[in-house]
């Protein structure tokens, strides 16, 4: 994986978060395996796995709240140990909130925990709220809220302290189009700020329109991790994006054309995968003989669900088995960790 | 790696949102004022009950066909029991029994059955000139009103016995011995040795501060480990424990709720006090003078209050500690009874031992109790209001206390570490050692 800082000389002095060979095991199962990746400073970074393949045990290493049996995790070149809780903002997966307190006080009242002086918490707080069209929610119950509305209000509360890394688990569940357009326009607002942003999630399309690297874990491991544009040229795979005039789905003979080995279907269209020396303009040809009226053609590079596939082996939302810690140096973590940290 | 955050100023923030977050509550303030009433009327449940006593003249009817010998049981019985508190201006006191002769026994016994006597003492004489005295009555048999009419019987055998001395035999009247009980574990105050009217005042003063410690100990205990299993469940716990470590959570959580809870017992007790402190003046006020001289004596003094003070704090501690390490151990505040039942076990064998201390009992297993934690608060809080405890005693069951509560503090912070994170477990035993170690 390419750093950042041998590719911009501004930041030479940051070196953002090193996840360092983190090994940790629950009993017999092995959580983390020895999994290395950097996280470039100033960016928004996808952290990218099915359910247990690591990525909450990571975060909660660096929060502090659980220890590592081997390896290290660093920021700038400290550890996250000598570093003081401010340092991060933690968005957790699990959302909740103090259901009988107001949403001011609730804010107020991390942000405290934090060392943040309470006037000055309050009018951020304020701010914050207008920001995501909840003003007048301030002084209401958090039990009051909608589910969207207490995401939105968790939200403030991980990043009101104004921490250097936010550390999200899935931030994008349960919202709405309009208020996720919202939530990334504070992503981007908190990223030109210098702000490092860490997030997991199983929604690639998101993940894709955010993030400029990413890093892949498997049980564990690292699969793949770098800039996504380099990935997506690493794969050496090219695909087309194919939409159709006519009655949706896509035919199933689109699986049978030369040169193409997989078809995947999504909301806004079809994805063909091309075999190595698979040709578009006869793919293209072949589909119009079959009377087909393409009203979209476009040879892309893989989107980050299909690299992930590719990697992974199956789709982000396939939950990870554990494995014992006698099955793992066997086990079926798949890819490779050559595109972390050497 | 792992980060020691100082306990302040979190534990403080925390401690405050605890405070406030119960004290607002609406059931806070309705169990306050309800509690604040009955505390009240506990209080001054001596004084009334003593109120109505003077009211009432409980009456025992004497039943003999011995026209003397009735007459002399009346007379002695009424003697024993009508004994006017010392000082009393007896020309105004009014006698609390009413000893009738009552020639119709089978009217007698239907007034008995009715609740109209509260006793019926049969005299007769049998064949071999020895006297049968029989007392039929509706209260205990052990009681005090029992016993005296069981002295005023040898009394009036003896009476009786005399009577048969020669005619010229030169006896003065017949006095009724003074008696009183000089037991040797009695209370001290300043080194002065209580007197048994005091020493009883201590006893019933002890059974409420037991019970008031041993209810304040589990509700506000439980009050911590509800709080921690509601974080937990409503998942407030994900935020809180990137904001906050385990201890700073922990003690706020100890901190805050204690002091909730010290704010409700202080508004609970505080008036009682009050009205047990000047419970002379508020009888006399009520009662007049010649019945309050017969009221009971609190026996209250700023030093039980301090003791009381100090092992409540510590007990709480102790305990509060203990729930809120088993209140991070489930998802849910349901699973908390189950969880909780062991310890709270442990608080009802101190209560248990401690109310057998005050009726009393001053085996080894009380002397034990009273310096072993987590039984010591109960118990050592009872031997001071009914037996003597020596300096160094006192001294050395508080200081075991603190070890304990420090040890428990330990312990209790790495399970609340490892506990905080488990979801969707079942509570045990084996999940509670499991996760302590892996906290390390």
């Amino acid at each position: 994986m390419l750093r950042p800082c041998e590719r911009n000389p501004a930041i030479l002095a940051r070196v953002g978060l090193e996840i360092d060979h983190v090994t940790k095991r629950f009993g017999a199962t092995i959580a983390l395996d020895g999994l290395t990746f950097d996280v470039p400073p100033g960016e928004v970074f996808g952290f990218l796995g099915a359910n247990g393949a690591g990525k909450t045990t990571t975060m909660r290493i660096c929060l502090g709240i659980v220890a590592p049996d081997a390896g290290q995790i660093r920021w700038n070149g400290l550890p996250v140990g000598d570093l003081p809780r401010r340092t991060w903002g933690y968005l957790p997966e699990e959302r909740g909130l103090y259901p009988r307190m107001t949403v001011l006080d609730q804010l107020v009242y991390y942000a405290s925990l934090y060392g943040r002086p309470p006037d000055r918490a309050r009018r951020e707080a304020l701010a914050w709220l207008s920001r995501f069209r909840i003003p007048d929610y301030a002084d209401r119950r958090a039990e009051e809220l909608s589910k969207g509305n207490q995401q939105k209000v968790q939200f403030i509360a991980a990043i009101l302290h104004d921490p250097d890394v936010l550390l999200m688990d899935e931030p994008f569940t349960g919202l709405d189009p309009i208020n996720l357009v919202l939530l990334r326009e504070a992503f981007m607002e908190l990223r030109d700020r210098g702000r490092t942003l860490i997030f997991s999630t199983h929604q690639m399309e998101a993940a894709e329109a955010m993030c400029e690297s990413v890093a892949i874990v498997d049980y564990g491991r690292l699969v793949a991790g770098g800039r996504l544009r380099d990935l997506k040229r690493a794969s050496g795979r090219q695909w087309i994006r194919l939409a159709l005039d006519g009655p949706s789905p896509a035919p199933d003979w689109l699986a049978d054309l030369r040169g193409v080995d997989a078809v995947r279907r999504n909301a806004t269209g079809t994805e063909l995968e091309l075999q190595p020396g698979g040709q578009p303009a006869a793919i293209l040809a072949e589909i119009l003989a079959r009377g087909a009226t393409v009203a979209e053609f476009a040879v892309v590079e893989p989107s980050l669900e299909a690299l992930f596939i590719e990697l992974v082996g199956r789709p982000a939302e396939d939950d990870v088995v554990m494995l014992p810690a006698s099955a793992s140096a066997s086990g079926p973590a798949p890819g490779s960790a050559a595109a972390g940290r050497a | 790696m792992a980060r020691r955050d100082p306990l302040l100023p979190n534990a403080a923030i925390i401690a405050r949102r605890e405070y406030r977050d119960r004290v607002r509550g609406p059931l806070y303030v309705a169990s306050t004022i309800v509690l604040m009433a009955l505390a009240l009327l506990v209080a001054m449940s001596p004084i009334g009950i003593r109120y109505f006593d003077r009211q009432a003249v409980t009456h025992i009817a004497v039943v003999s066909t011995d026209p003397d010998l009735a007459l002399q049981a009346v007379a002695v019985t009424d003697s024993l029991l009508n004994v006017a508190p010392p000082g009393t201006d007896r020309t105004k006191w009014e006698k609390a029994f009413a000893i009738d002769n009552v020639a119709d026994g089978a009217a007698a016994e239907r007034d008995l059955a009715r609740g109209r006597l509260a006793g019926i003492l049969k005299v007769e004489r049998l064949p071999t000139n020895q006297l049968d005295i029989v007392f039929r009555t509706s209260g205990p048999p052990d009681g005090v009103r029992s016993q005296l009419v069981g002295f005023a019987a040898i009394a009036v055998g003896i009476l009786d016995w005399t009577a048969g001395l020669p005619p010229d035999a030169q006896l003065g009247a017949f006095q009724t011995p003074a008696f009183r009980i000089e037991p040797i574990n009695t209370p001290t105050d300043n080194g002065r040795a209580l007197d048994p009217q005091e020493t009883a005042s201590r006893a019933f003063l002890g059974i409420v501060f037991v019970v008031l410690l041993f209810m304040t100990v589990v509700i506000y205990g439980m009050w911590v480990a509800t709080g921690v299993a509601a974080e937990k469940s409503s998942r407030v716990m994900e935020l809180m424990i990137s904001a906050a470590s385990p201890r700073q959570m922990l003690a706020g959580k100890v901190v805050g709720i204690g002091a909730a809870g010290l704010t409700q017992y202080l508004a609970i007790v505080l008036p009682a006090l009050a009205v047990l402190a000047f419970q002379d003046r508020i009888a006399e006020a009520i009662l007049g003078p010649d019945w309050a001289a017969g009221a009971p004596i609190v026996g209250l003094t700023p030093a039980l209050l301090l003791g009381y003070g100090a092992f409540f704090l510590l007990g709480f501690s102790l305990f509060a500690l203990i729930y809120a390490a088993m209140g991070s151990f489930v998802s849910r505040p349901d699973d908390l009874q189950t969880l909780s039942l062991p310890f709270s076990l442990l608080a009802v064998v101190g209560y248990i031992s401690a109310i057998g201390a005050l009726g009393g009992g001053a085996g080894p297993w009380i002397t034990v109790a009273s310096f072993l934690p987590p039984f010591s608060p109960f118990v050592m809080l009872a031997r001071l209001m009914v037996a003597a405890v020596q300096p160094w005693e006192l001294a050395l069951s508080i200081a075991l206390l603190v070890a304990a509560i420090a040890v428990v503090a330990v312990i209790a912070a790495r399970m609340y570490a490892a506990g905080v994170l488990l979801y969707g477990q079942r509570p045990g035993l084996r999940a509670f050692v499991a996760a302590a170690r892996r906290a390390g």
